[in-house]
């Protein structure tokens, strides 16, 4: 999170130093910084007011902790505010799962997370879900710590 | 280029190591004979006799039953004796199976090939096998000799080693995998992809004929069954619909084809046609209820399910009634799968402190045995002889290759492929 809100200072410095370029005093008139309203922009902000976009599951669970639905109503609330971003929860399960188990647990959490951010107010037409089972792997490895990390839910902002 | 395939040949010789069972029986396999020796070249009887010889041999020796000697260029034996063999010859050598055979150039430029197989001690025909073969597909035959062989030692069905397998091929790094639904014959020769590599697939599962494969792709984002034809090169979703299904299986007459979709929290099994039609729904429970296998005869189901908390193993009728759970060992079992000769049903089960593991129990619940050491085995699925497994092991390194286990004891073998395996599935007895 930190490194993406640094990069969109960096950009916005990047951009104030070239207007300062002698070859661009000729260009009359100055246009005037675009507002950056990317794709790119709303994901840098969606994570700096929620402080995630990842929510965690315990051993062969779905089950929202207290953690997961703090970090979800603060996605809510921006997700409230942003009706026209398309979004997808991604739902993930842990190496240690069967491949066939994995692709549905990872349907489980992704539909939890949808149905409590629904609860929460955000219009269900907004969200959709996907499971990638045990095929995209967050952290390498069989300890009990690498496995946790992988036991996910990732609300991803699309459009 | 060589570095490259280094592994490949490293793991060819692990392949070729003879993991004995207790009561191998020793089998001779002198180079088969040709009515004329004295015509050479590639594509002569001669050539193709010994190399013939060469992979029976070969297929022998993944067996753990069997322990091939041979061939030799010091056993030939002349064209008559091939029905008519001194047994005492093959008596001093220990032989208790011996397979003689011929192979015949014919006016149409096609060859005959035949196999015999005697019981070495009694001086007794056991079986015999001819076909008529186009110079290409001397192996087919070949095979099929090799299987008269196990047969006639084992009772197991005719016709195990010309089969095929199909697996997911994983190239990429741990991060960013590429997958490729490829096929290969059971003796590793004949590799094709049937994918390109473009979105990630999983599980393939065969045809009982091997000219379809149904799997699981991501391809369009939501994952879902497709079904190519090897003849046709067609390919088309299973059944049309914008949610989850996955855990393919064919019926055994490969008429219907068994699978998982998912609706909400909860997955259900259902059965289709293997040519389309309505999806007819099997389970209602709520949970995950997935990777269905039919009994060979078709009238019950094995399938996993979590309804109790943890995944375990439940046996159902065919059309859904008679749910019952079969196992209650610790830790969770999961990815059933039925044994072609219905006495045994493979599966991959978490022992708790051990990993994963894979073994079989019987259909009643009895009986369970691990059969491997873990701690990253999983996918089991059965050789088309009903005695032994292939299953996936991952390496320390995440890096999963597939391997082969017997039935009756002895360390896990690996299977060659060119690259890492992951998903296998055997073929049932290709006519």
């Amino acid at each position: 999170m930190r490194r993406l809100v640094t990069f969109a200072v960096l950009a916005l410095a990047a951009g104030s130093a070239a207007a300062q370029l002698p070859g661009l005093r000729k260009r009359q008139p100055v246009p005037p910084a675009p507002v950056l309203v990317g794709i790119d922009a709303l994901r840098a902000d969606f994570l700096a007011q929620t402080g995630s976009a990842t929510v965690y599951f315990g051993g062969d669970a779905s089950v929202l902790t207290p953690a997961a639905r703090a970090t979800l109503t603060a996605q809510a609330a921006w997700l409230r505010l942003h009706p026209e971003v398309a979004v997808r929860i991604e739902g993930h399960a842990d190496p240690s799962d069967t491949r066939d188990h994995a692709l549905a647990v990872g349907a489980r959490r992704a539909e939890e997370v949808r149905n409590y951010l629904v609860l929460l107010g955000v219009p269900a037409a907004q969200l959709t879900t996907l499971s990638w089972g045990k095929e995209k792997v967050a952290v390498l490895g069989s300890a009990p710590e690498a496995l946790a990390l992988n036991r996910r839910a990732v609300t991803i902002l699309v459009r | 280029m060589t570095a490259r395939f280094a592994p490949f040949l490293l793991s060819l010789g692990l392949l070729a190591a003879p993991a004995v069972g207790q009561d191998a029986a020793v089998v001779a396999v002198p180079p088969l004979a040709t009515p004329d020796q004295s015509a050479r070249g590639q594509d002569s009887p001669a050539a193709i006799a010994w190399q013939a010889s060469q992979l029976i041999a070969s297929d022998l020796r993944t067996t753990a039953e069997l322990v091939p000697v041979g061939p030799n260029q010091k056993d030939y034996y002349s064209y008559p004796e091939v029905t008519a063999p001194t047994f005492s010859r093959w008596r001093s050598q220990g032989a208790k199976f011996l397979l003689t055979g011929f192979v015949r150039a014919n006016p149409d430029g096609r060859f005959t090939v035949g196999c015999y197989v005697y019981d070495v001690a009694k001086g007794r025909e056991l079986g015999r096998i001819g076909f008529a073969v186009a110079a290409g597909d001397w192996r087919r035959a070949a095979h099929k000799c090799s299987g008269l062989a196990y047969t006639a030692a084992t009772g197991a069905p005719a016709g195990v080693f010309d089969t095929r397998i199909a697996y997911v091929a994983e190239s990429g790094t741990q991060a960013d995998r590429v997958k490729r639904i490829a096929v290969m014959d059971s003796d590793g020769s004949n590799q094709s992809f049937v994918t390109v590599g473009d979105s990630i697939v999983l599980t393939p599962r065969l045809s009982p004929d091997a000219r379809e494969v149904a799997y699981v792709s991501f391809v369009g984002g939501q994952p879902h069954i497709r079904i190519v034809d090897f003849d046709s090169d067609q390919q088309r979703p299973l059944v049309p619909t914008g949610g989850m299904t996955f855990a393919p299986r064919y019926s055994p007459d490969g008429q219907r084809i068994l699978f998982s979709m998912q609706q909400g929290p909860n997955t259900d099994i259902y059965v289709v046609g293997a040519k389309g039609g309505l999806p007819q729904r099997l389970t209602a429970a709520p949970g995950i209820d997935t990777a269905p296998s039919f009994a060979p005869d078709a009238s019950r189901i094995v399938f996993e399910s979590d309804r109790s908390g943890a995944q375990q193993l439940y046996v159902m009728n065919a059309d859904g009634t008679g749910q019952r759970r079969i196992t209650f060992g610790g830790g969770w079992y999961g990815e059933p799968v039925w044994s072609p000769d219905g006495e045994w049903i493979a599966f991959t089960r978490r022992v708790p402190g051990a990993g994963m593991r894979v073994g079989v129990i019987k259909p009643d619940g009895s009986g369970e045995q691990l059969l491997t050491s873990g701690p990253a085995d999983e996918a089991p699925d059965w050789a088309p002889s009903s005695r032994e497994l292939l299953f996936q092991r991952a390496g320390p390194d995440g890096r999963p290759a597939l391997y082969r286990v017997s039935l009756s004891g002895g360390a896990a073998r690996r299977v060659a492929t060119p690259q890492a395996g992951s998903d296998p599935d055997w073929s049932g007895v290709i006519d």
